[in-house]
């Protein structure tokens, strides 16, 4: 029987050759410029990339994505303590201290931190990622029809519940709204065709990729015309100031820990994401901290935290979402539809199928950590010049992209008009403050929760009983109980306070 | 420049529409008796559910804001730049796509939507020509660029 340790020898071996270090070196730097741009995102950059990853052979395809992926949500912090504008909404909480560091004349050692940090939460991140994907796999095979439908029940409201800052009831709405979607096309179980209208490329449903390329691409160009955000200033000097103190960290190890373990179990929850994960082991960080009145001012504590967390995240999210089939953020949510288009299956019979992948996933974060290391901190000079390429030449360019990206995979003018769609919807709703990553979560699993639930009631000859008595499934009718109620409770609370 | 308070009681009706919409195709959908499929696995059933839930989502968020008395306001800085720049957008990825060769198409919107940006970020009208010349070039170097890129490393047939 192969053991944990062949098949990482195997997958490392693999990955190391020298193509596929080149992989790693351009898709790396690569996420780390669009990360670190403010108005593109890692999702956008992974979905980008998808298209365009389309003709390599699978490990190539998958490895070049998990590298923007690592190194988009590590750019971000660039921008975040260089320029006090977070890259990606990952890194929001990094410049609550990157910013006042680098003001402070110490930008080198707070990027220098916040590259450690980013990389220690990677790590702390594929250590559960190998320890917690394969038994998760194996007790997934328990699930049963009930089970998957309270999986997607569950995935959509606690997404809703934890991105809605402050109103969950927005979060789910954007949730069903995303369901509602996935009803569109063949239905998986009599291959109906519902909501057509009679139009023929609807039938065959709204494709996830022009979705999110319009939801994360075009509806960020237009926010980012709407707000004229990311005008850049000139702030090069500080990147050159200040000592560096790698050994600072050692004084950090339980902040690093735990937020590595935050973020991690933040990125399994599914659709929640990166920046709740960073706010999560932020407040953690702080609610323990000795130096609390230093956090917001500059702390070295607190940048560490949330880069450490943010970037945990990312392995995290690709435990829920090669075991189960179910992303644990809106990036992960990309590589499920880039999985399937080069033939892997995620889901519970991942360590039947393929008992290797869950391991050469975890060699790829290791090298695409690896990469952050080198280049994160040698390139930041050309980081700085980057981030001063104005906005009207990078926009342009951004929704040609998204125009031509979802039309390289299909070849149909038609997910041309989806992804038009999807942009403006998704720009109103952003607007309204309706989060974006349960309405992806949503086409998602739409097609799961409606198969899972006309398959359960089929075996159980239209009872509803085995939904709620089935052990696992009442284990997340309880789950999504405890979510709702608890929201509802957390209001009512914030509510009384504001009184 | 809108409330949030009035845009959410609009969205919320919306969404009882669209809830009510959706139980009523999903009751009104093809239950397949002819095929003699279990009534329990009908294609309606979840469209039906979904579509209660989101009328029902629609109701709590007007009723809910019923309560709320101020409310932040929904702006965009420059509505002006924004409305040109989505049609100069729409018209390049709605209609010219498909109709004009690909690179050509390319090149004028890039170019266009670079002018346009490019003249709003612009501190003087003098400034404004080279900015013109600048964002042709732009525009033609970035489509055979991506045109290239697509046609030839991607091996896909461009619209």
């Amino acid at each position: 029987m192969t053991s944990t340790f062949d098949y990482l020898s195997v997958a490392l071996f693999e990955l190391t050759q020298p193509m596929m270090l080149f992989h790693v070196v351009w898709a790396t730097v690569l996420g780390i410029f669009v990360g670190s741009l403010p108005g593109l995102t890692a999702t956008m950059g992974v979905a980008l990339l998808t298209t365009l990853t389309y003709g390599l052979e699978r490990d190539a395809a998958i490895l070049v994505l998990i590298c923007m992926y690592v190194g988009a949500i590590y750019g971000g912090s660039r921008s975040a303590i260089l320029l006090n504008i977070p890259g990606t909404p990952a890194s929001a909480a990094t410049s609550l201290d990157g910013y006042p560091l680098a003001m402070a004349g110490k930008a080198k050692q707070a990027m220098t931190l916040a590259t450690l940090g980013s990389a220690l939460g990677t790590i702390v991140g594929i250590v559960l990622l190998v320890l917690i994907a394969p038994p998760l796999a194996a007790f997934a095979l328990k699930f049963g029809a009930q089970e998957f439908f309270w999986l997607a029940v569950f995935g959509i409201i606690i997404s809703g519940q934890l991105t809605s800052n402050g109103n969950a009831l927005k979060g789910h709405i954007a949730g069903f709204l995303g369901l509602a979607v996935a009803m569109i096309g063949s239905e998986g179980i009599h291959a109906h065709v519902r909501f057509d209208f009679g139009f023929q490329p609807l039938s065959g449903g709204i494709g996830l990729i022009p979705a999110m390329v319009g939801v994360f691409g075009f509806a960020e160009v237009l926010t980012t015309i709407a707000s004229r955000a990311g005008v850049i200033t000139e702030t090069t000097e500080k990147a050159r100031k200040g000592p560096s103190n790698v050994f600072k960290l050692l004084s950090y190890r339980y902040t690093i820990f735990r937020s590595g373990v935050i973020g991690t179990v933040v990125g399994i929850l599914p659709g929640v994401g990166e920046d709740i994960g960073a706010w999560a082991s932020y407040a953690a960080a702080r609610a323990r901290s000795k130096e609390r009145e230093l956090f917001g001012k500059g702390s070295e504590e607190g940048l560490i935290a949330a880069e450490t967390g943010n970037s945990a995240v990312v392995p995290g999210s690709l435990i829920p979402a090669i075991t189960l089939a179910v992303p644990g953020s809106a990036a992960s949510a990309v590589l499920i539809a880039a999985l399937f288009i080069h033939g892997v299956r995620p889901g519970p019979m991942i360590m039947i199928d393929q008992p290797g992948f869950i391991y050469t996933v975890a060699i790829m974060l290791l090298l695409a950590t690896v990469a952050i290391l080198v280049f994160g901190v040698t390139l930041t000079p050309v980081f700085v010049s980057v981030l001063k390429i104005p906005n009207h030449y990078l926009m342009p360019i951004v929704f040609t992209l998204c125009v031509i990206g979802p039309y390289a995979i299909s070849q149909r003018l038609f997910d041309v008009w989806v992804m038009v769609a999807f942009g403006i919807l998704g720009f109103i709703l952003r607007q309204m403050k309706y989060p974006m990553p349960p309405l992806v979560l949503g086409i998602i699993l739409g097609t799961l929760l409606d198969k899972s639930l006309r398959r359960g009631l089929i075996i159980s000859d239209g009872d509803i009983l085995p939904f709620f008595t089935r052990p696992i499934s009442a284990f997340f009718v309880v789950l999504v109980l405890l979510v709702v109620f608890g929201g509802l409770f957390r209001r009512r609370k914030q509510r009384f306070q504001e009184e | 420049m809108l409330n949030m308070k009035t845009a959410d009681l609009v969205f919320g009706l919306i969404l009882v529409m669209l809830g009510c919409a959706l139980t009523w195709g999903g009751f009104t959908m093809d239950r397949l008796e002819v095929r003699r499929i279990h009534p329990a696995s009908i294609p309606g059933l979840v469209p039906m559910g979904l579509g209660l839930l989101i009328a029902l989502s629609g109701v709590l968020l007007v009723a809910t804001n019923m309560k709320v008395r101020a409310s932040e306001i929904i702006s965009v800085q420059k509505p002006g730049l924004l409305f040109q720049m989505l049609v100069i957008c729409l018209f390049y990825a709605l209609v010219m796509l498909g109709r004009i060769p690909f690179f050509w198409a390319t090149s004028i919107f890039i170019a266009i939507a670079t002018f346009r940006l490019g003249s709003d970020a612009a501190e003087t009208e003098t400034s404004r020509g080279p900015l013109m010349i600048k964002a042709v070039l732009f525009g033609l170097v970035m489509s055979a660029a991506i045109s290239a890129l697509f046609r030839y490393a991607f091996l896909v047939r461009l619209p």
